[in-house]
């Protein structure tokens, strides 16, 4: 090809990847949610899990605490209590204004919390009339305490509630609706032992959402840095979502700071391979296609794409980078690129239509995060292949070292050559593989995805302290009631809170919120309304409950007033509830799926799970004790199921594709057996080293088997030609050493996850390396 | 003058209030004693009609009445309270700086004779609630003190030995009458 038809297939090129990035940054939409990664939930629990992690109301909980700086400011001069309480107070403020928290709370006794307009509703509300008609000695009872607190210094506490409110329904209520423990109270707003001031704040968004999350929180920092005097405070977070931020953010960090280093390595290597830049620039472009079509694709696809997905996806996309590595070693002293890529090619496309049909596995799974990621990995092997076929050898420098002719290749060969090949390698491998498999302690799998991803133990330290100190209710435990209707889940939740009551008192739990906690029934605020005197009656009930006390006799207008509102009013509903605070969170505990309500009950320091699961018993399934630990890993487990049966798929669709392309069951044995053995190799080794296998060591052991396939395929390749051969032993060494370098570098990673990928992939080209080796067919036998 | 008031803690008064609210018809009267317990701990116990102790300590108030649980509740919250520790307490130790600290002071009569120091509360949140607090005394004794809400509501405390002359009755002329008089 002429220079100036190179340059412009070059642009051309060039224009189309700018291009199809443009498209793809501008459709892209990434969902970090958890939940739309993980396959379709089975069990009524794992549904449940589905829905609430993230959506529960423990789960979008987070904890604050605002101490004292550690800034350089003069030892012991920090904050005062005053200080840091008017921030607490200022934060309160800021975010009960934001549409993106739900609750906010900071200990401040809060008249608000009911809307003015709803105020008649505390008698509906309260359980004050559940024991209590108004009646004349109650008022009279009540009134004389008002008068007792009207002389005592907290008497402008109350001047203004009183002409409304003599029975302080409205205290009442508050008291109901703190926190069954709460911490101690100074300046008015809640306190650590630790002289921190703690608040609580609900998020709208999903727990598990990080994206979400992050923004929430940063939304938290930026109105707490906004307040006047935050500058010598410190602001710090805790809870499910702040983790899963922290957790994203360190694995990204350390992933990155891993990768800058073995890219560095990965060109170093490439350079010394090929000593030509022009040539390594241009390989990467077959890769780049891959990356950004795969996700091109994605968008079109689907509305959503998973980060989970692009992340497992670019590490399966590590094979593609064979292609151009393989058309780079095959280049012959003064022969054309494309010539060398044509007599590379039926390996190539064998190799790339194995994995494509292997993958489409995945596609079938049906689980939506495992489509995504067959779509992904298919249309980016397709667009490296193809471009590395059609497109780079037109650009390739024309003259280029061929590396048939170094010298320590062709004694590496001849090394390899004469390496001793007995048929029984793969007997005994095998042999080994069962006896590793059989002797690796249990359990075989890790169903935690939590545990990939620890968290530093000083946050979990002040996350269980401020959980404690704030009595904030526990992620891991839900209490769901059933019913098809609202009404039914609170009549439900009514009917619980006795036995709740007695849980309570026998320490089986520190706390257990319920939703009938927040609103009634109808039929118990009915009830209650049926016991709210006529005015006239409670005029004169009035009249004689005052006798002999010096209240102002028109003082309690308001009182009659409301009375005579709350009588008439509709029953308080969820919806018209909805509006207010207090409506938020209740609505965070009540949800609706297919057809019928679930009431869902925060559990706090749980020391008994037997007496909480008994509160399900004889209640035919209307109520049940969620684990969500245990919902999350049978989730998990049920996610490998799928797995497992694509990967099964996978290997049959790969065997025939195989035998098909060498058109020999012999030479397709030569390629496969290596392949699988060095796959199980790789499973046993981790087995025995007392690894728990997770979802991410199954996707990395993909790659490697797409690697090693790679490899058995190459070697297994009769030309005829040494100098061939020796190309090919030089394609698959850079191709082993670049895969070492990038995993192996992974491998060290203190992450697990990361350590997990890099592990096993680094393991899996270890052994397929050796193994497709060992067990090629000798070069003399044919 | 405020100087030659002071006591060394623990100091004890008797006091009896008489409280004049819009929501009552007649006054409440409540008596017991104040004690400065030294620092910024201030008890008020009442022993007529109801036993209640309000004991002020550490910007915390902890309200105790018989046969209940204490009522904890921030100091915050109470501005008569915070005004009474601070006017309280300043004059029992005769501590003028901080009596100018929180209040802005007006001073008539005779050190040796009777005399009136009115305090309005620089707080600007707390002068919401207490408009100012009107003390009358005579040479090295305190004798009347009147906290006036800002809504309009008073409370005279008659204290020390002029505790004892609260009338059955009482109305602000009365009171008025006795704190100015001569013991």
């Amino acid at each position: 090809m002429r220079l100036g038809a190179r340059a412009t297939l070059l642009i051309a090129w060039l224009l189309a990847l700018a291009g199809l990035g443009w498209t793809v940054s501008q459709r892209l939409k990434i969902s970090t949610d958890l939940r739309s990664f993980m396959p379709a939930p089975t069990t009524p629990d794992q549904r449940l899990l589905m829905e609430q992690v993230g959506e529960g109301p423990g789960s979008r909980l987070l904890l604050l605490s605002i101490g004292r700086g550690t800034g350089p400011s003069v030892a012991g001069v920090g904050p005062s209590d005053e200080q840091l309480a008017a921030l607490s107070q200022g934060l309160v403020a800021a975010l009960k204004k934001d549409p993106r928290y739900s609750q906010t709370l900071n200990g401040s006794f809060d008249l608000g919390a009911l809307d003015a307009g709803l105020l008649p509703y505390r008698y509906l509300l309260s359980p004050t009339l559940d024991m209590q008609p108004l009646d004349e000695a109650y008022l009279a009872d009540q009134l004389q305490q008002r008068l007792d607190d009207l002389s005592s210094p907290a008497a402008s506490l109350l001047k203004g509630l009183l002409p409304r409110d003599p029975t302080l329904e409205m205290l009442k209520l508050a008291e109901l609706w703190t926190p069954a423990k709460s911490p101690e109270l100074r300046e008015g707003v809640w306190f650590s032992p630790q002289n921190e001031a703690l608040l609580l704040v609900q998020t709208v968004a999903a727990g598990f959402d990080p994206g979400a999350q992050q923004q929430a929180i940063d939304g938290i920092q930026r109105a707490f840095h906004a307040l006047p005097g935050s500058a010598g405070a410190k602001l710090e977070l805790s809870g499910p979502g702040y983790f899963s931020v922290v957790v994203g953010a360190q694995t990204r960090h350390q992933a990155d700071w891993i990768g800058r280093i073995s890219t560095v390595g990965f060109i170093a290597l490439l350079l010394l391979a090929y000593r030509s830049f022009s040539s390594l620039l241009l390989s990467a472009l077959p890769i780049a296609s891959a990356a950004l079509a795969g996700i091109a694709a994605l968008t079109v696809a689907f509305s959503e794409v998973h980060g989970i997905t692009l992340a497992f996806g670019f590490t399966l996309l590590g094979v593609a980078q064979e292609y151009p590595i393989r058309v780079l070693s095959h280049r012959r002293a003064g022969e054309d690129a494309v010539q060398s890529v044509r007599a590379l090619w039926p390996l190539l496309l064998t190799a790339i239509a194995s994995a494509c049909i292997a993958y489409l596995a995945f596609y079938a799974s049906g689980v939506n995060g495992l489509k995504q990621l067959a779509v992904f990995t298919i249309v980016g092997l397709l667009v490296a292949g193809f471009s590395t076929r059609y497109l780079l050898p037109h650009l390739l420098p024309r003259r280029v070292r061929d590396v048939a002719d170094m010298r320590w290749l062709a004694r590496a060969r001849v090394f390899v050559d004469r390496l001793p090949r007995p048929r029984w390698i793969p007997l005994l491998v095998a042999a080994a593989i069962v006896l590793m498999l059989a002797v690796a302690p249990r359990p075989f799998w890790q169903n935690n995805l939590a545990a990939l991803t620890p968290l530093p133990q000083d946050l979990l330290q002040h996350d269980a302290r401020l959980r404690e100190a704030l009595g904030a209710p526990d992620v891991r435990y839900l209490l769901v009631l059933q019913a098809p209707t609202e009404e039914g889940v609170l009549a439900l939740s009514e009917k619980l809170q006795p036995l709740v009551d007695t849980l309570v008192a026998k320490h089986a739990v520190d706390a257990l919120e319920l939703p009938s906690r927040y609103l009634p029934t109808v039929a118990r605020q009915r009830a209650r309304q049926q016991r709210l005197p006529d005015p006239a009656t409670l005029q004169k009930t009035l009249n004689e409950a005052l006798q002999g006390l010096p209240f102002r006799p028109d003082l309690f207008q308001p009182f009659l007033d409301d009375v005579r509102a709350a009588r008439a009013l509709p029953p308080l509903t969820p919806e018209r509830y909805a509006q207010t605070p207090l409506g938020q969170r209740l609505a965070a505990m009540l949800v609706q799926r297919d057809g019928h309500w679930l009431g869902l009950g925060t559990v706090s320091g749980v020391h008994d799970v037997a007496a909480l699961q008994a509160l399900g018993e004889n209640s035919n399934g209307t109520v049940r004790l969620l684990d969500l630990k245990a919902a999350s890993e049978s989730l998990v487990a049920d996610y490998r199921t799928r797995i497992l049966q694509a990967l099964l798929i996978a290997a049959v669709l790969l065997v025939l594709t195989i035998t098909f392309a060498l058109r020999s069951l012999r030479r397709a044995w030569h390629v496969l057996a290596p392949m699988t053995l060095a796959t199980f190799l790789v499973l046993a080794a981790e087995r025995v080293a007392g690894v728990e296998i997770s979802l991410f060591h199954l996707v990395a052991l993909i790659l490697a088997g797409g690697l090693g396939l790679h490899y058995a395929l190459f070697f297994e390749r009769d030309t005829g030609d040494p100098a061939e051969q020796r190309r090919t032993l030089h394609a698959t060494i850079v191709c082993v050493l670049s895969a070492l370098l990038v995993f192996g570098m992974l491998a060290w990673a203190t992450i697990p996850v990361l350590r997990a990928i890099g592990l096993t992939v680094s393991l899996g080209v270890a052994f397929h390396f050796c193994l497709s080796i060992l067990m090629a067919p000798h070069a003399s036998e044919d | 003058m405020i100087a030659a008031l002071g006591q060394p803690a623990p100091a004890h008064t008797a006091f009896a209030e008489a409280r004049f609210l819009q929501v009552l018809e007649r006054p409440l009267v409540v008596s017991g004693e104040l004690s400065w317990l030294g620092g910024d701990q201030l008890q008020r116990r009442v022993d007529h009609p109801q036993q209640e102790t309000a004991t002020i300590a550490h910007g915390e108030v902890t309200q105790q009445r018989a046969g209940k649980s204490p009522h904890h509740f921030s100091l915050k919250r109470a501005p008569q309270l915070q005004v009474l520790l601070d006017s309280f307490v300043a004059l029992l130790s005769g501590d003028a700086g901080r009596l100018q600290q929180a209040f802005e002071i007006r001073q008539a009569g005779d050190a040796a004779g009777a005399w009136t120091l009115t305090l309005v509360p620089r707080d600007a949140k707390v002068v919401k609630t207490v408009a100012s607090i009107t003390i009358d005394g005579y040479a090295r004794e305190s004798r009347c003190m009147h906290m006036q809400e800002a809504d309009g509501d008073l409370a005279i405390d008659l204290l020390g030995a002029l505790a004892t002359k609260m009338p059955a009755q009482p109305t602000r002329e009365a009171l008025q009458a006795l704190c100015q008089g001569t013991p």
